[in-house]
């Protein structure tokens, strides 16, 4: 029985991952003949920046494991890499600290996800790019025409749109981002939001969000792929994009518009602390024993349980380290309003204030004054009913009971 | 010598609907309170602990529990053989009562509510309240459990109640709005087992044996 199953299941994936397979050889094919051609080789480059072809390959096999690929995919994910650098990306920049830029760019030592961020086909990224001013907008304008539909469009931070969205205008032309926004995304294959701003609003959006700034999806309602954090992992957009070049559209996506092989379970599910903190282990205050011995963080306001995330599984900096690994709790920077409701970050969410009207407590505090409140009354109120002898047939002289 | 008579109240399911529903309810204030202020557990290995594990464990149980035992409960508002009470909790709708008992209950008048349905006004609203409380905290409950169990009945619960997930605002919002529940859970909790003694006293209706008993003890004209 048992080992039938086992047969028949395994043929089932099989005849599946065999039908992906078919599907993404004809779709590279597809990407081979349309796409641009490359203005510098691949392997050159690797070679230039010191990465050997073993290298390479392990770095394929991570990247086929983290995209949920069987093993057999190894090929295709290193012909995508290939290709990476001939994907036109046009890369906008709106109200937002440029940090993901930053965190993909500045590496010392860069392994293959940075120096395909570095070939990567910028048409116009506000940062990086060389020209400025009307010639910067010709750049853009030129993006728009030669690649209409082809290109991808990379959105780093969130639309203010208060005044119109005139608290954000960017370029010669003082265009808003809202107008710059709607122009671009109606034109590029698929939009990418990198970073908790374009995808969530982060922290111009926290209250009292002052400019009204909001996620690209909600400020233009169109789909977007959300590679959100503050900033996100290298990795879920390489392999985003190389999803993108592999399967000619976008991965399968949460509720939120975030990548399932990135987003679909929480750091708490692959948190390495995790044994710690069902054993009953917490740090209870920075740099105690618990600390020195790595146990879990959560009464130090680790948000974990409450983010989803793949940091603890592929970490950071070329798999080096993560926030919970470097000893501090997670704030929980791709979810949603997370200054708003991961507030205060380095307490557990038990600790977080209610209130309004001018008064905040702990919602515990609150709780047990109301509890007491509620007890004192009930106290009053017992004396008062046997004082009284409330409710009692009244026999004999019942004024004299109240005097006693 | 007034001449009470035995009226049966509250049938069986009733009872030990309530009763489990007790055990329910303090169990998980107990396991509630150390998921959210857990302590260190300093002695031995690791690998011997599973503290907060069992704290969970017991959590989740009373939990299912707890969620079985509500359906239980609105389905016998509906359907119960021997009397299904789900008119009785709009007795607040009479104003006039209302306001008569909560002048009672306050010590204001010594005018006695009348007794029209199985709840006076003011318990149809703490009961009202409680099963709308209990809803909150089952749906919030189910997220919560279902975010790290995601098969069998746990994940079909779980997919039925996930969008509203996101539209509370992700799980740290969820679970404090689980936290500020469980706070009003305790403080119905206090008054309601006040107000069953007090009533026991000053009626002397055996409220409090007729949860056990399922009967009171009235005068006929009340």
């Amino acid at each position: 029985m048992g080992k039938d199953r086992d047969a028949e299941y395994r043929s089932k994936v099989s005849g599946y991952y065999h039908q992906l397979m078919e599907q993404c050889q004809a779709n590279m094919d597809r990407m081979d003949r349309e796409l641009p051609r490359a203005r510098e080789d691949f392997g050159e480059i690797l070679k230039e920046r010191g990465v050997t072809r073993r290298n390479f390959l392990k770095w394929t096999s991570a990247m086929t494991a983290a995209l949920m690929l069987p093993p057999i995919f190894k090929p295709m994910v290193a012909r995508a890499a290939e290709n990476f650098s001939r994907l036109p990306v046009v890369w906008l920049h709106f109200a937002e600290c440029t940090g993901c830029s930053e965190s993909f760019l500045r590496t010392s030592y860069p392994n293959v996800d940075d120096i395909l961020l570095d070939t990567i086909s910028l048409e116009y990224h506000e940062t990086l790019m060389a020209a400025a001013g009307y010639q910067a907008e010709a750049n853009l304008e030129k993006a728009l025409k030669d690649f209409p539909g082809k290109f991808v469009c990379v959105i780093e931070g969130a639309i203010p749109m208060g005044l119109d969205g005139k608290y954000l205008t960017l370029g010669p032309k003082g265009k808003t981002a809202l107008e710059l926004g709607r122009e671009v995304t109606s034109k590029a294959a698929a939009t990418i939001c990198i970073g908790s701003c374009s995808c969530f609003g982060n922290i111009q959006a926290a209250k009292p969000n002052p400019t009204d700034a909001k996620g690209i999806r909600d400020a233009l309602h169109i789909s977007t792929v959300n590679i959100a954090g503050c900033p996100p992992s290298p990795q879920n957009f390489v392999g985003t994009i190389l999803h993108f070049l592999m399967f000619g559209g976008m991965p399968p996506l949460d509720s939120l518009g975030r990548p399932v092989w990135a987003y679909g379970k929480r750091i708490h599910d692959y948190c390495e602390r995790r044994p710690h903190y069902d054993a009953g282990e917490y740090v209870e205050e920075w740099g105690d024993d618990g600390a020195k011995k790595g146990w879990c963080l959560y009464k130090m306001g680790c948000k974990g349980p409450y983010t989803y995330s793949n940091c603890a599984r592929i970490r950071f900096n070329d798999g080096m380290s993560w926030p919970i690994m470097a000893g501090h709790g997670c704030m929980g920077c791709t979810e949603p309003a997370f200054w708003d409701t991961m507030a205060p970050l380095e307490k557990p969410i038990s600790e977080k204030p209610i209130g309004g009207w001018g008064v905040t407590a702990r919602v515990d505090s609150l709780g047990a004054a109301l509890t007491g409140a509620a007890i004192v009354g009930i106290a009053a109120h017992a004396g008062l009913t046997a004082a009284k002898g409330h409710g009692q047939p009244k026999k004999a002289e019942p004024d004299k009971e109240s005097h006693e | 010598m007034d001449t009470r008579t035995a009226i049966k109240e509250w049938s069986l399911a009733i009872r030990v609907n309530h009763w489990i529903m007790v055990i329910c309810i303090f169990g998980l204030i107990i396991t509630g309170f150390y998921i959210a202020h857990p302590f260190t557990v300093p002695a031995g290995e690791t690998i011997d602990k599973f503290f907060m594990g069992y704290a969970r464990f017991v959590h989740l149980i009373f939990g299912v529990i707890l969620t079985f035992i509500f359906l239980w409960r609105v389905y016998l508002a509906f359907f119960s053989r021997f009397h299904a009470d789900w008119k009785d909790f709009l007795a607040w709708t009479d104003w006039k009562n209302f306001w008569t008992q909560i002048k009672f209950y306050l010590l204001v008048s010594e005018k006695k509510p009348e007794h029209k349905f199985l709840y006076g006004p003011l318990q149809s609203v703490a009961y009202g309240g409680l099963l709308a409380m209990l809803v909150v905290v089952v749906i919030t409950g189910v997220i919560l459990m279902g975010v790290e169990y995601s098969l069998g009945v746990t994940g079909v619960a779980y997919a039925a109640v996930k969008p509203i997930q996101n539209m509370l605002g992700g799980l740290a919002t969820v679970r404090f709005i689980h936290h500020i529940f469980t706070w009003l859970i305790i403080l119905f909790v206090v008054v309601h087992i006040y107000m069953a003694f007090w009533y026991d006293v000053v009626f002397k209706e055996g409220t409090i044996s007729s949860m056990v008993g399922g009967r009171v003890f009235r005068k006929p004209h009340d």
